[in-house]
């Protein structure tokens, strides 16, 4: 009875986990990110070396991630020190389709961190690139482009990252 | 006690699982095989189906683009496009853009089907999303 039980419960449990199949561990280096900003000019993941990188995977027809955005706001507020000491930042990527869209969903959120789409959804190749199976997903990338954490949200986002400056400074 | 709290948990969880399906407009005998559908579009077998994307892009072959149904100006869209639509035909929505459990569009869509009265509604079986369950599998995309 016991085990049927214990097997009925880890069934229930692994039916509601969302889980992601990492392709990426903590440790490798991030891969290369190239993509235009809203202004259509080109951004670098490896040209924001130097700073602890928060890669953020969203969409704008992903209710989860637009909720995130908020509080992705808030943690960017709250190390705005860092990033205008040039230690931290942000890096939206969006599997938009629709730039106008994507562009209205900045300036409602009223999103001051930089911003990356190439507007081809899931046929983006930092799809692949990342192996995203489903939004929101992040990437914490270090100094030196080596990833320190995988999908991380709420709390455990806003720690990890108050921890690592606390760590570092 | 500590087998009752388990019994309790494990209720909990089976019958969250079980009210989302209860909540769905589509049965399991809606859910249309995404290898069925690319065999039927790499062998140009699609006199008798009609692909509607009802999500954010059509990247589906010989699929039409109706926007995502989560939009009321897109679900009018929809339902203009179905009028002329013999009743009788095939019609197979998708989305993709997330797992079934999350998707705000194929929900609305698949109503306007039955309320509409196709007599043959599908669903695209695409639980998780379009990558993951037609693009990873090399399944034929528009160019």
């Amino acid at each position: 009875m016991k085990r049927f039980l214990l097997l009925l419960f880890f069934f229930g449990v692994t039916n509601l986990v969302h889980a992601q199949i990492n392709t990426l561990q903590v440790g490798q280096l991030a891969p290369e990110i190239a993509l235009p900003q809203p202004d259509d000019k080109i951004i670098t993941l490896s040209s924001l070396k130097g700073k602890l990188v928060l890669i953020d995977f969203w969409a704008t027809w992903c209710a989860p991630c637009k909720a995130e955005q908020l509080e992705l706001k808030a943690i960017y507020n709250k190390h705005h020190d860092k990033v205008k000491a040039g230690r931290f930042e942000i890096l939206g990527v969006s599997l938009d389709k629709n730039k106008t869209q994507w562009l209205q969903s900045i300036e409602r959120y009223a999103i001051n961190w930089l911003q990356v789409s190439d507007l081809l959804f899931w046929r983006s190749p930092v799809a692949k690139d990342y192996g995203l199976e489903e939004l929101p997903y992040n990437v914490i990338a270090d100094e030196e482009g080596r990833i320190v954490a995988l999908n991380l949200h709420g709390e455990a986002l806003s720690d990890f990252i108050s921890n690592y400056f606390k760590q570092t400074d | 006690m500590r087998y009752g709290l388990l019994l309790m948990l494990t209720l909990l969880l089976l019958g969250k699982g079980l009210y989302a399906q209860q909540t769905d407009p589509w049965t399991a005998d809606h859910l249309y095989d995404p290898q069925l559908l690319a065999d039927k579009i790499n062998q140009q077998q699609m006199n008798t189906i009609l692909i509607l994307c009802v999500g954010p892009d059509a990247l589906i072959n010989g699929s039409v683009d109706i926007g995502p149904t989560q939009d009321p100006d897109h679900l009018i869209q929809l339902k203009n496009f179905l009028k002329e639509v013999p009743k009788d035909k095939e019609v197979i929505i998708y989305c993709g853009c997330c797992p079934f459990a999350r998707c705000p569009n194929i929900r609305p869509a698949f109503q306007v089907l039955k309320e509409m009265g196709f007599k043959h509604p599908r669903l695209l079986n695409l639980p998780k999303n379009i990558k993951t369950d037609w693009l990873d599998k090399g399944y034929p995309l528009i160019d």
